[in-house]
């Protein structure tokens, strides 16, 4: 017997497999509920040591989580989370993030069942991100960190067994792509010259946060050869402007730029703050008009921007980024002179930040305040 | 169109092919499972309009008989 013994003899509340790694492994392919990956089995006993870490009603919905908008309760995530391998200590920030997700100005529904390749992209801040090894250094969205691994991943799966995007069912992405794994990692806080991504986002340094953008895959942008600040921008804003990202169609958007730590210095060096590269970023990424399609120009631009196409130019320019506050960056990598680029699935989603709270509101600093009395 | 079918008013969605699934899912969802669904090739995207104007003459038919059941 353990504590959620009585919830789970609720009708409908468990399905049972023999206690074999295999055949639970078999149920979970038969039934759709996986990602490809072999996954942990969510047996009582360690989604009982993973609700441990929540202090909220287990069977009670936090968030709604669309396509399906089914309720998303503590009970259900934990098991995806064991199925994605997660330590339980992980457990507060899966919630955080599923609970910024399911925000409104995310807009889940769309992010979930587009043709789009977004995937749901975590960048977490703050004291706890730290402490629980969140990596943020080298390598940073690659493999090798069980909780970037395991917290992306749960979230995946939460999207896919609680929220109901199957692929060709609910999720009706052309391609995909590798970030739909598991999308996860930390701010390089250490190695950034300016103020970290919560902060500038209006929460205290001592805040451990996640941030929640519906990204592409990375794209690199490599520079091991510009010496000035400006050098290294004129290739960032180069590898901004594209004509195949849904940010440049649209008139609000919020591309995220990871710079490495070194790029990022590089910049800081030449006197820019992050506002400041922003908006010469903002200004030298662009595009001229002719160089999209006719069949974009007259079914796009010149109905989302009639006013300012109508008479332009075959030159006019078209900037990947209308508004230089738009543009979102962060630190984060290891050695190198590299950074990477992240466009969005557009206009229609907004970045969400939420924050890990006590029940009183305030910050909580240690994760092991999140483990129940 | 969920609220236009919940109050017993005859509503269609033009749905192509590879997306009847994801609209059939979402009736259900939005507790409509009962909406109808009319269904056009795909793609549909970056059509002409001349284009878009057969595909639109290819399912009047289904729209008629959805009118038809409808009003008897």
């Amino acid at each position: 017997m353990t504590a959620i013994s009585a919830l789970l003899d609720a009708d409908g509340a468990s399905v049972y497999s023999d206690d074999d790694f295999d055949a639970v492994n078999a149920l979970v392919r038969e039934r759709g509920w996986g990602d490809g990956l072999p996954v942990v089995p969510p047996s009582e006993q360690r989604v009982a040591a993973m609700l441990e870490w929540c202090d909220r009603p287990w069977d009670e919905p936090f968030a709604t989580m669309a396509p399906r908008y089914s309720g998303v309760t503590p009970l259900l995530l934990a098991a995806n989370a064991v199925m994605a391998g997660c330590r339980p200590e992980y457990f507060p920030l899966v919630m955080l993030a599923i609970e910024a997700l399911c925000e409104k100005q995310f807009n889940l529904y769309s992010i979930q069942a587009t043709t789009h390749p977004c995937a749901p992209l975590l960048i977490f801040n703050g004291p706890v991100a730290r402490e629980l090894h969140i990596n943020g250094g080298n390598n940073a969205f690659g493999q090798g960190v069980q909780a970037n691994a395991t917290i992306g991943r749960a979230v995946r799966l939460a999207l896919v067994n609680i929220g109901g995007a199957a692929p060709g069912i609910a999720d009706m992405a052309t391609h995909g792509s590798p970030a739909k794994y598991t999308y996860c990692a930390a701010e390089n806080e250490a190695a950034s010259p300016w103020e970290p991504l919560h902060v500038e986002r209006g929460f205290p340094s001592d805040a451990t946060t996640v941030t929640v953008i519906g990204a592409e895959c990375p794209h690199n942008i490599n520079d091991h050869q510009s010496l000035t600040a400006e050098g290294v921008m004129m290739t960032i804003a180069g590898t901004m402007a594209t004509t195949g990202a849904n940010d440049i169609y649209y008139p609000a958007q919020r591309p995220l730029l990871v710079l490495g730590p070194e790029h990022a210095q590089t910049i800081a060096d030449g006197g820019y703050s992050k506002a400041d590269a922003k908006r010469f970023l903002q200004q030298h990424a662009w595009l001229a008009l002719n160089r999209f399609s006719p069949e974009n120009i007259g079914r796009r631009f010149m109905v989302t921007f009639r006013d300012q196409y109508a008479n332009a130019a075959p030159d006019a320019p078209v900037h990947a980024v209308k508004h230089a506050e738009d543009i979102i960056i962060v630190v984060a990598g290891g050695v190198g002179k590299h950074s990477i680029y992240m466009p969005t699935f557009g206009g229609s989603t907004t970045p969400v930040t939420c924050a890990l709270k006590r029940r009183d509101g305030s910050y909580v600093q240690t994760i092991d305040e999140c483990r129940r009395a | 169109m969920t609220e236009i079918r919940k109050r017993g008013v005859l509503a269609a969605v033009i749905c192509s092919s590879p997306f009847m699934n994801l609209g059939k899912a979402q009736a259900r969802t939005f507790g409509v499972p009962d909406l109808r669904l009319v269904e056009i090739p795909h793609p549909f995207g970056g059509l002409a309009l001349g284009s878009v104007q057969v595909r639109a003459a290819a399912v009047i038919p289904q729209l008629v008989s959805l009118i038809k059941e409808h009003i008897k």
